[in-house]
């Protein structure tokens, strides 16, 4: 058995280093395989007696496809990144120039019925799934996601369902719980909004850590608070909680649904319209956190991260700016 | 590509973009009133002025024009909305309210003063009107 030490480029991620030691040690002349993420080197034990630099281009072979390249010597970092940052920042403004000539173009403003069922509010939350609240929830989905892709693909999965869990039970329960009480208390206003500032700036945060303004993956902020829900990001509770707390982000149609909910008159009715209307979202939602997972796995994966942090970015911008107006703060500065 | 058609490109979409959001896309709303015209859609009965706005994706008329000096009254209509639109906020008041889907809701905004305009935006703050006094 010969041992090598070849370095290795495009490792973006944690599970990078699984699915680079899987792929090499299914090769039969490869023995024992080590990826070393920090110092970017692989150990390889193989017995093959071949030169390091015909080993290295064999496998690289079979790794290209996932973006990762073996070399004897370190590659010089070439200026990828930079490159990587002008064809992302053109396709997050595509994105967002969608979505907001679709919030402009008022197709997402016809009528629904007078009567709130959970029927219509299952269609309400399709719609508001694509309106100005994905600016919002979806925006910090797409943060959240991308950034626990980043940070971990081994437990990403398991804390997008967690999420999504937490969401469609939360808007249940508390559904359930507003058609219980059925007074008009209502969802404090100045908090949903507070809380919508603190989600806009988690996401303008999180977005220019995507796009690599600060350190790749690393968080030099000092914000105890941040580090503190950085932390609890990866257990079980967090994702759960994130995704209840979903429940009182600033959102025209989720509000109107509580409202609706308050109103129905019993716990079951007022769940089953939340429980709808959580479903509604779903897809949307699930969409946005699952695509950056599986992007992530792909070759594409450095571009997708920067692209959904200029898209994040443009949301927080624009989330940021409706809430300070909404609070009072600023004049409105547009009417979308 | 290279950088020079990319900058061109990102400039495109930095230019649409603020189309987008000065309201250059004109759109007809259902009561087919432009959202930047200003319309007169306030009536005096009984001495009492009262001032119409349409809340469904957006507020109109967006900017009005009203009396000054007499006792008015707001009405917000809302017809299926369940968007943002429908939680209204006017600060100046120090009103907040959701409002019901369906229904017209009359809010007392005293005796306006000229040049002192009442502004309304939606609880998220991406909606808003505007009603000038004079």
């Amino acid at each position: 058995m010969n041992k090598y030490l070849f370095h290795v480029s495009g490792t973006h991620c944690a599970s990078c280093k699984i699915l680079i030691e899987d792929i090499l040690g299914e090769q039969d002349f490869i023995g024992n395989v080590n990826v070393n993420l920090k110092k970017e080197i692989v150990d390889i034990e193989t017995s093959s007696e071949k030169s390091a630099e015909e080993i290295a281009d064999i496998l690289t072979s079979k790794i290209k496809a996932n973006g990762y390249i073996l070399s004897v010597e370190k590659m010089i970092p070439e200026k990828k990144g930079d490159d990587l940052i002008w064809k992302a920042i053109p396709i997050g403004l595509i994105f967002l120039v969608l979505f907001f000539i679709l919030q402009k173009s008022g197709i997402l403003n016809f009528g629904i019925g007078t009567k709130t069922t959970p029927v219509t509010s299952f269609i309400i939350g399709l719609i508001a799934s694509v309106s100005s609240c994905l600016a919002i929830v979806g925006g910090l989905v797409l943060s959240l996601s991308a950034k626990v892709m980043q940070d971990d693909g081994k437990l990403a999965k398991k804390t997008f369902i967690l999420f999504h869990l937490g969401r469609v039970f939360g808007f249940a329960l508390f559904g359930g719980i507003l058609g219980f009480i059925g007074q008009a208390i209502g969802i404090n206003f100045m908090f949903s909004v507070i809380l919508g500032l603190f989600a806009s700036a988690v996401m303008i945060i999180l977005g220019l850590n995507l796009v690599g303004v600060f350190k790749k993956s690393k968080f030099t902020l000092p914000s105890n608070l941040f580090s503190y829900f950085r932390k609890v990001e990866h257990t079980i509770i967090s994702p759960i909680l994130i995704g209840v707390g979903t429940f009182f982000l600033p959102c025209g149609f989720t509000q109107s649904m509580q409202v609706a909910a308050l109103s129905s008159g019993s716990f079951i009715s007022g769940m089953g319209l939340m429980l709808a209307f959580a479903l509604g979202t779903l897809p949307m939602l699930a969409l946005l956190s699952f695509s950056s997972f599986s992007f992530a796995q792909s070759k594409y994966a450095p571009l997708f991260f920067k692209a959904s942090g200029v898209v994040v970015i443009g949301l927080g911008v624009f989330a940021l700016l409706a809430g300070l107006a909404g609070v009072g703060i600023i004049n409105p500065l547009f009417n979308i | 590509m290279n950088k020079t058609v990319l900058t061109i490109i990102i400039l495109g979409l930095l230019i649409a973009l603020i189309i987008i959001f000065q309201g250059g896309i004109k759109i007809k709303d259902n009561s087919g009133i432009t959202t930047d015209t200003i319309v007169q859609n306030s009536e005096i009965r009984d001495g009492i002025q009262y001032v119409t706005i349409n809340a469904r994706g957006g507020y109109t008329p967006r900017v009005s024009t009203a009396k000054a000096g007499i006792p008015t009254k707001l009405i917000v209509r809302t017809n299926g909305t369940f968007d943002c639109s429908a939680s209204l906020v006017i600060r100046s008041l120090g009103y907040q309210k959701i409002l019901p889907q369906t229904g017209e809701t009359t809010i007392d905004i005293g005796i306006p003063q000229t040049g002192l305009p009442l502004q309304g935006v939606c609880g998220m703050g991406m909606y808003n009107f505007l009603i000038n006094f004079s």
